[in-house]
């Protein structure tokens, strides 16, 4: 639109930009599944300016609330506020493998080349370097929704040629009990409905080769250099489809963004 | 009309070592804190924790060694602290068994054991490392041999779907706990419980567990909840024991009655830590008060005062969340 005001770099946080890519990612009326953090930022913004008809289930169990009051988590009373249905995981899940989910936003500890996420561990599984809070809804979501978006903090150690433990699918996959090695559509059959669309970063926005099954660099954040994304990935990137620089977010959105989805300040850091 | 009132320490003996346990809520919401601690003071130990999705209270149990085997999908404190620090530390030392499976694996196998059938079906987590069989950690202990009725012959199967053709379906097998402990906003004197809000997992979970103890903000009349059984979620014949025990979920919150107290699980996950951290938060936490009143006395009248929620909106308007 003419009217947009983009912000100027320096006006605006890496959550911010964060925020607003991942809202641009919602189509009006889709039905998102979001768990906590980020992604209830980014839904909630999409409803309040690109995505209006958008419905958002969260993980622990409500259905199409309207609270004007930022929930913490997603097991949050203030996800209750205004809601459709107030149920339970067995019910959201269900509705999840059903078909129903359109969209849903997830994090990651390590991502690799092929979208494959891991939140489970580092090192060997069986004597871990590091153990992480696990896979909670992540593979499930991956594995049932028709889209995923995932948001990550861009860096060396968690964008990996391949990731020590999938725990959740990206678009090559193990095929067990073999664990071969398979092409995601392969391993899904006729179950298949999709998987990771985006991975949004404090750096760029990459999207999937859905065919090769690897990750492409899409757009780069201002003020990031191409040279800057390859050192903190790795693996190595392909720009071949790079279409420039991320749109930077709007006054009007970030705006709405601090006023009114998160006046207190929960996930975003106050502005300078 | 049987009363099933009791104590929070005769509920919590009708627990035994090796017993496993599952339990209400959501990560940080609507847990059984003042059970998690009565259970430490009673010394409770060798317990077998299964889990739709696990938090607090499980890094508590599993910090102070009382458990040795733990199945679920995710542990932390979310936004107050989301590296399991006591899981880590029992991993790192050998001393638990961590059993991986996805959140709808989880919700799955607690369903069937509610539905009386030996596994579900599912489509979900194709592709993960979840089902490498490399990584089934009770087979690897030799403990899927059938000596305890409680673990399954297998960590997952397979099967081709046999009616639409639809492709190979995982299956994973129920779990039947001993005991689920569940904080409810109400309970009736024979074992109604009202759950307000959103029910997690709770259904499923109570359903699974051969005993229920129920930890309630207030025991009501049977007749009361019979006025609008729709807002019930399970008769009382389920439930063993009741104890009314207002804020018995502290410091996670509880629809409609208070918020979860961030500032409180915070220093807990950070104190987490070390060993020597938590040691020191047990003893001033747990070991340090007798009992439940002596807890709520130490939290003392303004800090609960704050978490209370408003009548109204269901949370607390006057708890500080963000930086702001």
């Amino acid at each position: 639109m003419a009217d947009k005001q983009y912000v100027k770099p320096g006006e605006y946080s890496v959550v911010d930009m964060l925020a607003v890519a991942a809202a641009r990612e919602v189509q009006d009326g889709e039905v998102v599944f979001a768990g906590t953090g980020l992604p209830m930022l980014a839904i909630m913004l999409a409803q309040k300016v690109n995505a209006p008809n958008s419905k958002l289930i969260y993980e622990a169990g409500t259905i199409d609330s309207k609270g004007d009051s930022l929930p913490s988590s997603v097991g949050d009373p203030r996800c209750v506020t205004q809601a459709s249905v107030a149920s339970g995981l067995f019910d959201v899940f269900n509705q999840l493998q059903r078909g129903k989910v359109d969209l849903a936003y997830l994090g990651g500890a390590e991502i690799d080349k092929y979208g494959n996420v891991n939140t489970t561990a580092v090192g060997d599984y069986t004597s871990p370097s590091v153990r992480f809070p696990g896979s909670g809804g992540n593979p499930d979501i991956n594995s049932l929704a028709k889209r995923t978006v995932f948001i990550m903090v861009q860096e060396k150690r968690r964008f990996k040629e391949s990731v020590d433990y999938i725990t959740s699918p990206g678009w090559m996959v193990r095929k067990w009990p073999e664990g071969t090695l398979a092409h995601r559509k392969d391993v899904y059959g006729k179950k298949f409905l999709g998987g990771p669309s985006a991975v949004i970063t404090n750096m760029a926005v990459f999207r999937f080769d859905e065919e090769a099954g690897t990750m492409y660099v899409d757009t780069i954040h201002p003020g990031i250099t191409r040279e800057q994304l390859q050192e903190n990935t790795g693996f190595e990137l392909d720009f071949t489809r790079c279409k420039g620089e991320t749109e930077l977010p709007t006054y009007e959105e970030l705006r709405i963004l601090h006023e009114n989805v998160d006046p207190e300040g929960i996930f975003l850091p106050a502005r300078s | 009309m049987q009363d099933k009132r009791c104590t929070l320490q005769e509920a919590i003996q009708m627990i035994n070592d090796n017993d496993m346990i599952t339990f209400s809520g959501f990560v940080i919401w609507r847990r059984p804190m003042a059970a998690i601690y009565e259970m430490l003071r009673q010394g409770k130990k060798g317990l077998h924790l299964v889990e739709v999705n696990s938090g607090t209270h499980a890094e508590l149990l599993i910090g102070a060694g009382a458990v040795s085997i733990w199945e679920s999908c995710w542990i932390g404190h979310e936004l107050y602290g989301k590296v399991p620090y006591c899981l880590d530390r029992k991993i790192k030392e050998g001393a638990i068994i961590a059993e991986d499976y996805s959140h709808q694996h989880m919700l799955y196998r607690m369903a069937a054991g509610a539905m009386g059938i030996p596994y579900m079906p599912t489509w979900a987590s194709r592709g993960t490392d979840i089902l490498n069989p490399e990584y089934d950690m009770l087979e690897r202990a030799g403990m899927r041999n059938g000596a305890n009725d409680k673990i399954p012959a297998k960590k997952f199967d397979y099967a081709q779907d046999p009616f639409y053709n639809e492709g190979e379906v995982i299956h994973v097998p129920a779990v039947r706990p001993n005991v689920c402990i569940v904080h409810a906003q109400q309970v009736g004197e024979e074992g109604t419980i009202r759950i307000s809000g959103q029910t997690y997992s709770d259904e499923q979970a109570i359903k699974a567990a051969d005993k229920v103890i129920v930890l309630a903000e207030e025991i009501v009349p049977e007749s009361y909840l019979r006025e609008e059984p729709e807002r019930n979620l399970v008769p009382g014949y389920l439930v063993d024991a009741i104890v009314e025990l207002p804020w018995a979920a502290h410091p996670t919150g509880a629809y409609g009655c208070y918020d979860v107290d961030g500032a409180f699980i915070r220093e807990f996950a950070s104190a987490s830590k070390t060993e020597e951290g938590f040691r020191a938060w047990v003893d001033e936490w747990v070991y340090g008060v007798r009992d439940h009143d002596e807890y709520l006395d130490k939290l003392g009248f303004s800090r609960l005062e704050k978490l209370r929620a408003n009548s109204y909106h269901k949370y607390s308007t006057k708890v500080k969340r963000g930086s702001r």
